[in-house]
């Protein structure tokens, strides 16, 4: 006998309607025996999961259950799939079960630990909620709620570390543009380490600051150099009477009266913003962060800032300027951490410096 | 009375040029009193508009127009309907018209209006997202520009700004690093015209009020700043090379030499002021102790005899004892 109907079409006759009943309880003993053989594989161990997934989903397929039993079926699926540490299928089934019948308490016990597993904390505990208000004798579901509390309160201090490492390193970085300052690819890393520039409650930079002996390929560092203190002061205490000569200046021709600092100007890659929060979260809590927020398009750096034929030049520092006057000066590209080159007029190797035939090892 | 002054006020808008001429003149001169003033406010709402119309016409009409609105403009509640008839944007639109004759009168309009709060926000343009800080921008830029003309005519725009940088929007405005507007109105401060000194000098110490918030746009264009505020509390002397050695260059080598004092006390009052507001803030004393100025004023100090200025040092002095930890310049070196 013809089991096809036409699509709008009403049965007519007598026969065809019984017909149509036999096949629907034929498909409904198929889900609840499917069900049944779903459940069984389960209690059978972990080799079996992946089975009794595929019974319920055939159960499921047949469509022939009502909503509660169906629900059922969506939550024993997500069950195993908790089992099988799928946990998006299994809050993905889980919130099927809910939809289809809210009184399934099971299932929200199942959302809630889906969620936990995913770290999704709030609906973790949402679920939770929601599932004691369904049934607030369930001990289980209590438990669950004190978990999810618990890795809530170890979890925000390191959230609260993370947002304030991001927060800082932003307030850097627009401090930074506001200046116009010009940021490059680190130089000398191995000197710097995970030196960094400060902003203080004032809003003023501290920056540590890298000092070069050219001549020894010797270094020091100011740690902190403020952008309102002159050079001069700095250099005073450093190169002060009272302070011992560096021990590689046989000759003592680094006095405070004979040195001169240099940097390089117009050579080196313009950072953009991102590169250089990039670098400014390195060894702070929010270094993993994947997302900084930074929506802008330019992805690229800016341009090469080149100077004339290839070669850069040394530009020579006026003490009595301020760190901020002289590093916003336009021809000179900051390498994260500004690195000033210390010559003396008494040494021989000044005319070699400054005529250029040193350069910086590559 | 009444009825003569409802008909002169008429004739203010009226066809007949020599009437319009003699009717403006008449009006203007009322203004100069005050009965006459009392009188007019109580047409305001014609005599207003009439004025403000009259302000594109020729040279003969419009410049005893301005002269009356300025008048007029000296009384808050007339002042107050002007900025709600949009008198602002009228006068800045006029300001800038080629051939105009009135500027002079204008600007003194300005200044008389952003005695107000409404006056501040409409120059200001706050609210207008594109356009703001437009009109405070020409305006400073005219400030520079004339004043290397000879007639000077934005001499007045000093004035504007100090009423402007009473209002927390108006010195966010003229801090701000990307317009770079107070940087342009400090330089203006060598400037010989007292008025325009007085205008300088009176902007930036209503702008240090910003130093709790904003310390770092003050301080980012102190090579212009500090000579502004230091040079004129800085004594009559000429320093020697042991105190400006440890000076920047553009304060070292002014102090190296005669100067002209600043006879004005009440500059030097507003310098000390300012000077005291940043000093308020770490950073702010780290950087004034890194220009030595804490000698600067020392050996003013010992020059002067204005009984309020020695009080504003005073202030300054005992701040700087009492609010110091370690204030030079700290340097730790690792080998």
């Amino acid at each position: 006998m013809a089991l096809w109907m036409e699509t709008g079409s009403e049965p007519k006759t007598e026969t065809e309607i019984a017909d149509l009943e036999a096949i629907s309880a034929l498909k409904e003993s198929t889900a609840l025996e499917l069900k049944e053989k779903g459940n069984e594989l389960v209690k059978k161990g972990k080799k079996h999961y992946p089975e009794a997934i595929h019974c319920y989903s055939r159960a499921i397929n047949q469509k022939a259950l009502n909503d509660p039993d169906t629900s059922v079926l969506f939550s024993n699926r997500a069950h195993v799939n908790l089992l099988l540490g799928n946990y998006r299928r299994a809050l993905s089934d889980s919130q099927d079960a809910i939809k289809l019948f809210p009184a399934n308490v099971k299932a929200y016990y199942r959302a809630a630990k889906a969620c936990l597993s995913l770290n999704l904390l709030a609906e973790a505990k949402s679920y939770c909620e929601s599932g004691v208000g369904k049934d607030p004798t369930n001990e289980e579901l209590k438990k669950l709620a004190k978990q999810i509390d618990l890795k809530k309160l170890e979890q925000e201090p390191r959230e609260a570390q993370v947002s304030k490492a991001l927060v800082e390193a932003k307030d850097l970085v627009s401090a930074i543009e506001d200046r116009r300052l010009k940021l490059g690819n680190a130089m000398y890393r191995e000197l710097t380490g995970l030196r960094k520039p400060v902003l203080d409650k004032n809003g003023i930079l501290h920056w540590p600051v890298l000092l070069l002996y050219a001549e020894f390929m010797s270094s020091d560092f100011i740690e902190d150099f403020c952008e309102t203190d002159m050079f001069s002061a700095h250099l005073d205490i450093m190169f002060s009477e009272s302070c011992p000569p560096l021990p590689w200046d046989k000759e003592n021709h680094y006095s405070r009266d004979a040195i001169e600092l240099y940097y390089e100007a117009g050579s080196g890659i313009c950072l953009s913003k991102r590169k250089i929060l990039r670098y400014l979260l390195e060894g702070t809590a929010a270094a993993n962060v994947e997302s900084i927020g930074e929506e802008e398009k330019d992805a690229a750096d800016g341009s090469p800032y080149d100077s004339s034929a290839g070669s850069s030049k040394w530009v020579k520092v006026n003490e009595k300027r301020t760190l901020h006057d002289v590093l916003k000066e336009p021809n000179f590209i900051i390498p994260m951490i500004p690195v000033y080159y210390v010559v003396s007029k008494r040494s021989g190797f000044y005319k070699d410096f400054i005529t250029g035939k040193w350069r910086p090892p590559a | 009375m009444a009825t003569e002054l409802e008909e002169l006020i008429g004739f203010l808008s009226a066809p007949s040029p020599p009437v319009k001429k003699a009717a403006v003149d008449i009006v203007r001169d009322l203004t100069g009193s005050e009965d006459g003033l009392h009188s007019l406010s109580n047409y305001a709402n014609t005599v207003l508009p009439s004025f403000s119309r009259l302000l594109s016409d020729d040279k003969e009409v419009s410049e005893p127009a301005a002269e009356a609105l300025v008048n007029l403009s000296q009384n808050a509640g007339l002042a107050a309907k002007m900025v709600e008839m949009g008198l602002i944007k009228i006068a800045m639109d006029m300001l800038y018209k080629p051939g105009s004759s009135i500027t002079r009168l204008l600007v003194m309009l300005l200044v008389n209006l952003t005695q107000l709060d409404d006056g501040i926000s409409s120059l200001l343009q706050i609210g207008d997202d594109k356009m703001q800080g437009l009109y405070v921008m020409k305006l400073v830029r005219s400030f520079c520009r004339s004043s290397e003309t000879s007639d000077d005519p934005f001499d007045h725009v000093g004035s504007i700004l100090v009423n402007i940088s009473k209002k927390e929007e108006g010195r966010k405005m003229l801090l701000d690093p990307k317009r770079g507007l107070l940087k342009q109105i400090i330089r203006q401060f060598d400037s010989s015209s007292l008025l325009r000194k007085k205008g300088v000098s009176g902007t930036i110490r209503n702008c240090c009020f910003e130093a709790e918030n904003q310390l770092q746009n003050l301080l980012l264009i102190s090579e212009f700043l500090w000579p502004a505020l230091l040079l004129p509390v800085a004594g009559n002397k000429i320093y020697g090379e042991q105190d400006t050695s440890k000076m920047p260059l553009e304060l070292g080598s002014a102090l190296s030499i005669d100067r002209e004092p600043v006879k004005d006390p009440e500059i030097r009052v507003q310098a000390l002021e300012a000077i005291y507001l940043i000093a308020l803030q770490e950073a702010g004393r780290r950087a004034l102790w890194s220009v030595n100025g804490p000698r600067i004023l020392q050996v003013g100090y010992e020059d002067e005899e204005d009984p309020k200025v020695m009080e504003a040092y005073k202030q300054i002095g005992s701040l700087l004892v009492h609010g110091s930890e370690t204030e030079e310049p700290s340097t730790t070196t690792s080998k």
